[in-house]
């Protein structure tokens, strides 16, 4: 259907749309009212309970540790998917000649990018862990840190060029990373339920305020899901690079 | 700081329909990485500092990343055809 | 100031969607996507806050301290996540379908065509 046709039928299904949303604007609390009854009580009671001084924290990880349980396994299924759909027209190998588009031009490496990449792609690698790791206390948690450090490995390619980056990561290792991280999130859950109580249960000692261990089994959760995270992402972005070198047994242009 | 909170949610608006308004992909990555930016300061003026870093490392490294790195294989497979 | 919040998020989900219909590029139409559901983080976000709260992170002040609320920042902190794999997903089948058909244009692209 061409553009206009689309267009024209965009227009009443964008009126209706805005008439919901003038009556739902309308009928909603005034920004910055009170909070919820579920907020007021989870803020109040969750320090108590748990011994975390990071509330979101133990709403991710324990009070609503299910819905975690779901969105980590909707990050393995999208990231298994990617690297599915992208192997099974290529193959599992890697190729050793640079995709190379004819035309464009192609600069040294300076040798200070290379040392403050390599340089800060370590500092950034630790402040993840660190993330991760500190996650019960302040600010972070599984999540976030996963994410920093996999921006790691992003640097450790800007830094040192293909070669050097497929020596330091390894497909096999960042999959068994994700899969690992998953399959102790599964187990954190099932582990409480096959001895009798509920799943997801704090069946740990709950550790001292604003210390390093501190939730129970929310640590362990937290460290589960920053590996897994750390896995896929580096192992989706292994994948897409991969998309960009030349095919085996063909060299598009010389290579330098 | 009401009107802090304000003018960060009118750039969010104005930064996001940047995003659609850049129509070619290469020009769009750029735009993409500031209303990563955009948002992760809006998050973290609605005291919500978790959220920031995720929307940080996410929306201002991972996925414009992986978007340059889609268009690359893009520009190499229509120069291999 | 009452209703700029959701406001706003209509106003981008809006903008997301007219940008979806109306695109000539998969990677553009992925990157509008992206705009849809920063509407739905901004209305969460918005829900949760309150005036004169402080972060629900009692790690200066002592538990009592009025917060904004913690589990709608759960929900938006696993969203952006979980996104970030959805759109490396979506990424790879425009790539697939930019090998096999050779164009990124969705109004050339029809459906049930048979491939050359």
């Amino acid at each position: 259907m061409t553009s206009r046709w689309r267009l024209i039928l965009l227009l009443p299904a964008f009126l209706v749309l805005a008439a919901a949303a003038a009556e739902v604007i309308l009928g909603l609390p005034a920004f910055g009212d009170p909070l919820t009854r579920y907020g007021t009580a989870v803020n109040t009671l969750a320090p108590a309970l748990r011994n975390v001084s990071n509330v979101v924290a133990s709403v991710m990880y324990d009070i609503r540790g299910i819905d975690s349980l779901g969105e980590e396994s909707m990050l393995v299924c999208a990231v298994t998917a990617a690297v599915m759909l992208l192997r099974g027209r290529r193959g599992e190998d890697s190729s050793e000649e640079a995709g190379r588009i004819p035309g464009r031009a192609q600069g040294e490496r300076m040798d200070a990018m290379v040392l403050m990449c390599r340089l800060f792609a370590t500092a950034l690698f630790l402040f993840g862990a660190y993330v991760v790791l500190h996650g019960t206390i302040t600010p972070g948690g599984g999540f976030q840190g996963g994410t920093i450090a996999a921006s790691s490995f992003a640097l450790l390619y800007l830094g040192g060029g293909y070669a050097v980056w497929r020596c330091l990561l390894h497909s096999p290792v960042l999959v068994a990373l994700e899969g690992f991280g998953a399959l102790a999130f599964v187990l954190c859950a099932a582990v409480p339920l096959a001895f009798g109580y509920t799943a997801l249960q704090n069946v740990l000692p709950l550790g001292t305020w604003k210390d390093l261990y501190s939730g129970g089994l929310m640590v362990i959760v937290n460290a589960a899901i920053g590996v897994a995270v750390i896995g896929s992402f580096g192992a989706l972005l292994l994948e897409f690079m991969e998309e960009t070198r030349a095919p085996k047994g063909r060299v598009d242009e010389e290579d330098t | 700081m009401s009107w802090l909170i304000g003018v960060m949610l009118v750039m969010s608006a104005l930064s996001g329909w940047l995003v659609v308004l850049s129509r070619d992909p290469k020009r769009q990555v750029y735009a993409i990485c500031a209303n990563g930016l955009v948002l992760a300061t809006l998050f973290f003026v609605l005291q919500a500092p978790d959220v920031a870093f995720s929307e940080i490392a996410v929306g201002t490294v991972i996925v414009p990343l992986l978007f340059l790195i889609t268009l690359a294989a893009v520009a190499m497979n229509k120069a291999r055809q | 100031m009452n209703v700029l919040a959701w406001c706003v998020a209509a106003w981008l989900m809006g903008v997301g969607i007219y940008g979806v219909v109306t695109s000539r590029n998969y990677v553009h139409l992925i990157g509008c996507l992206s705009v849809c559901q920063s509407a739905t983080y901004v209305l969460l976000l918005g829900i949760g806050f309150r005036w004169g709260a402080g972060p629900p992170i009692y790690y200066d002040h002592p538990p009592g301290t009025p917060a904004v609320d913690p589990v709608v920042q759960a929900f938006v902190l696993t969203d952006i996540v979980v996104s970030a794999a959805m759109t490396a997903l979506l990424l790879a089948i425009a790539l697939q379908v930019h090998k096999r058909r050779g164009t990124l244009d969705p109004q050339h692209l029809r459906p049930l065509r048979p491939t050359e």
